[in-house]
């Protein structure tokens, strides 16, 4: 059991090994795109030059020169950018699964290296899970004390973070529009309606605020593009214009409702995770949950408190085991049995040994006791006395 | 691992050459544009020659990223074949709904038990929980946490708070029987003036003297330190050059973080606190589930999204909403394999029946030694399973021994 399954233990990392992945694939494709337009409008333009050379004054055509140079020398400044950046992130890349290639060379839980190894990963575990929860500067402490900066994905959360706030605090979409269309073909490929629902929503203030032939020529330009999937929204939307914002006709009255704010909030968490493929919950939930009921026992839900362990995660009442509260029990098909004096494993190495009273401990501790008292054992939970000669030896299959 | 990070290393250099290339092609564009800009006056064909250079340079850019862009997505391939699983199979649970503040007591509790007091302050200032003054067992870390970092990391390995306090609690660690702390204290301070004072047959403060005072107390404790006793004795034949003596191997480094840790442990049984960070210990043991939790649900929703298509929709609609919600069950699957350490209460599962034992169905024990649970024993007395004989009387499922339900004893583990 203290072996260490290294595939299950890289199956969780995924997200770990696909964030800093996909934010090199999108870098890669912006300045890709970026470049190649650039350069082709730069072709354009001086074949165009060419053409008309003997025919402009010399002043023009320095201009139109300059012009050309200038947005050549911000495609270089933009290509510099994005190679560090770029390289900064197959770099990240690299830490990370060299971290998790570390897996490898550990023979044993119990390995001093292993422990340091699942001490990191706590950490990063940890500053995911404040990054998210919007706690920045323990995240910040946090990445500072382990020198673990390249194992968080700041700038992500930062985004979402500030993206979010705008949203639901600024009733702005402006970040999340700009978002959208640098990531228009991955948001169509998982078929979200995002951008159409900032869209909506900008309508709907312009209608709010009164600007009806705004609102109608805004509808013209962004809503209709997404007839063929949206029009019984865009057609519900139109009615709206019909409407006062004090209206208490129920679908329009919704529409007016700015609690849809921190609904686009929620929307835009949620899809910009699925990109990336992070679950909705911090790892820290997933790894909690999950471990605290491969951890629980019905002893720990005991209400004698001699049932509890003061080392068991899930018996911390106050704590760990409210969280555990609602969570399943864990299986056993095998027995384990634990010795309450040493916490020792019981089995054939180290038997269980029943006393006449029918309490069971470990032959070692047992042993341990009738070497201090002269042969006899005291039965801790029972406080009775019985040579060690009347324990009788059990057996587990 | 090794081939994603040879591709990694790959990678890198392909990009930072792809990038360097384009970059330069950029380069030569606008130098081209600048010295046509200079000669205008001069000659009529310099336009036309930095068309051609654009030409090729646009074909340049446009290849290298063409061509980088495929490269990682090559290696983004990689990735995905070494990391399958998706994480988001598993249907979010509801159970910390609600739960913010014993989570975040738990969080706070993992940094105070780790002596991380800055962070613990920190994050009860970023997320508003409770503070230092709500937290009995703050003080009490903080001094756990000095001693033992004066034993493990003091330049000097400062023992004098911790063996002091190990006096001051000699009672309640010796009804824990941890009574071999104060031992090994004695014993590092031993050693460190073996290390600093020779043997110290000189006046007063040496080891020699330090010996005297304090092992004899320990002669007769029934933990048997007389052994190690005699064999500290014997390193003062070596002193001062102790460390090529066949003693060497007690004074390795190692023995400071190791005292450290036997007093951190010792001192959480005396409080009653766990000896390792509960965070860390549910974490550790979320290592180990996730994966099987996410490998169940995910074959459970293949299941149910298969029974779908079979259109037996009201069976697979239970399913998936029953079953595939792992957080919903009363108990897990599937068994987790969790080490030994994490083992903390004992679980009697019944060999013949394979049922957990509980109250109602307490676990018993045949003249044998062999133990099954009360309800089996009960089909066994019945003799509605094969080894039945008449009369009441059973054979043994694991023994040739003989039994009757009235033999059988309850057990508790």
């Amino acid at each position: 059991m203290d072996k260490i399954n290294v595939e299950h233990m890289l199956a969780i990392e995924e997200p770990f090994m696909k964030v800093p992945l996909e934010q090199l694939k999108r870098e890669v494709r912006q300045s890709q795109k970026l470049a190649e337009r650039e350069m082709q409008q730069a072709h354009l333009a001086l074949a165009g030059l060419a053409k008309k050379q003997n025919s402009m004054d010399s002043a023009d055509y320095t201009e139109a020169l300059n012009g050309l140079i200038s947005r050549l020398v911000a495609l270089k400044q933009k290509l510099e950018e994005a190679k560090h950046k770029e390289a900064q992130l197959i770099q990240r890349s690299k830490q990370r699964a060299t971290d998790l290639n570390e897996l490898n060379d550990f023979t044993s839980t119990t390995q001093p290296e292993f422990q340091r190894w699942s001490r990191t990963r706590l950490e990063r575990v940890l500053i995911d899970y404040m990054l998210r929860s919007g706690n920045v500067n323990t995240a910040k402490l946090l990445m500072e004390k382990g020198n673990l900066e390249h194992f968080a994905d700041s700038s992500l959360f930062a985004l979402v973070m500030s993206t979010e706030r705008e949203l639901r605090e600024d009733h702005s979409c402006h970040g999340a529009l700009s978002w959208c269309a640098d990531n228009r073909s991955a948001l169509r490929k998982i078929q979200s309606s995002l951008e159409f629902d900032l869209r909506l929503q900008e309508f709907i203030e312009m209608i709010r605020a009164k600007q009806n032939p705004e609102a109608i020529a805004y509808a013209k330009k962004h809503l209709t593009s997404w007839s063929d999937t949206q029009l019984p929204r865009i057609q519900r939307a139109m009615t709206l214009l019909a409407f006062p914002p004090t209206t208490t006709c129920p679908p329009y009255r919704h529409m007016f409702d700015v609690t849809r704010w921190s609904d686009l909030a929620h929307e835009f968490r949620q899809v910009i995770f699925q990109l990336f493929n992070l679950p909705s919950q911090p790892l820290l939930y997933l790894l909690l949950q999950t471990g605290l009921s491969a951890l629980k026992t019905p002893a720990c839900k005991s209400e004698d408190p001699g049932e509890h362990n003061r080392n068991c995660p899930v018996c911390q009442t106050d704590t760990l085991g409210k969280l555990a509260q609602s969570l399943p029990l864990s299986h056993h098909s095998n027995s384990n049995l634990v010795c309450r004096i040493t916490g020792e494993k019981m089995n054939e190495d180290n038997p269980p040994m029943r006393l006449p009273n029918g309490y069971v401990y470990s032959l070692n501790s047992l042993t341990e006791m009738s070497r201090k008292l002269g042969g006899k054992v005291k039965c801790p939970r029972s406080g009775e006395t019985y040579y060690l000669a009347d324990a009788k030896k059990l057996f587990i299959s | 691992m090794d081939s994603l990070i040879r591709d990694c290393d790959k990678l890198a250099k392909h990009q930072s050459s792809a990038m360097n290339k384009a970059i330069s092609a950029v380069d030569a564009c606008i130098r081209s544009l600048d010295e046509a800009r200079e000669k205008y006056h001069t000659s009529d064909t310099c336009t036309g020659n930095s068309l051609v250079k654009l030409s090729q340079s646009q074909e340049i850019v446009s290849e290298q990223l063409r061509e980088l862009y495929n490269n990682v997505n090559k290696y983004g391939k990689h990735v995905e074949k070494t990391f399958k699983m998706d994480l988001r199979v598993i249907a979010e649970s509801p159970a910390f709904d609600g739960k913010r503040e014993e989570l975040a007591q738990a969080i706070m509790l993992h940094f105070l038990r780790s002596g991380d007091f800055e962070l613990a302050r920190r994050f009860s200032l970023d997320s508003g929980a409770k503070g230092e003054e709500c937290y009995s067992t703050w003080r009490q870390f903080e001094a756990m946490n000095d001693m033992a970092e004066q034993i493990r990391a003091a330049p000097d390995h400062r023992l004098d708070a911790a063996q002091e306090w190990a006096a001051a609690n000699r009672a309640a660690l010796e009804r824990l029987g941890l009574a071999g702390l104060e031992f090994t204290l004695h014993r590092l301070r031993f050693l460190q003036l073996v290390e600093t004072t020779g043997n110290g047959n000189k006046g007063s403060g040496g080891a020699l003297e330090y010996a005297r005072t304090w092992f004899p107390r320990f002669e007769r404790d029934p933990d048997g330190h007389m052994a190690e006793i005699t064999q500290l004795m014997g390193v003062l034949i070596y002193a001062p050059r102790v460390h090529t003596s066949p003693y060497a191997a007690m004074f390795a480094e190692t023995r400071w973080a190791e005292g450290a840790l036997e007093f951190a442990s010792a001192f959480c049984a005396v409080h009653g606190v766990a000896a390792h960070s509960p965070l860390a210990v549910s974490v550790a043991a979320g290592a180990r589930a996730l994966p099987i939790v996410c490998k169940v649900s995910g074959i459970l929703r293949d299941r149910s999204s298969n029974n779908n298509n079979s259109n037996t929709t009201a069976t697979a609609t239970a399913t998936r909403h029953g079953m595939a919600e792992w957080s919903q069950q009363d108990e897990l699957a599937v068994e987790v394999p969790l080490p030994d350490a994490m083992r903390f209460h004992s679980v009697f599962a019944c060999p013949v029946s394979k049922e957990q034992a509980s109250a109602d169905n307490p676990p018993m024990a045949l003249p044998c030694g062999h133990v099954v649970c009360k309800a089996s024993l009960d089909k066994l007395a019945r003799g509605t399973r094969p080894g039945a004989v008449a009369s009441g009387r059973f054979k043994c499922p694991y023994c040739p021994g003989m039994a009757t339900a009235g033999e059988a004893a309850g057990v508790h583990f």
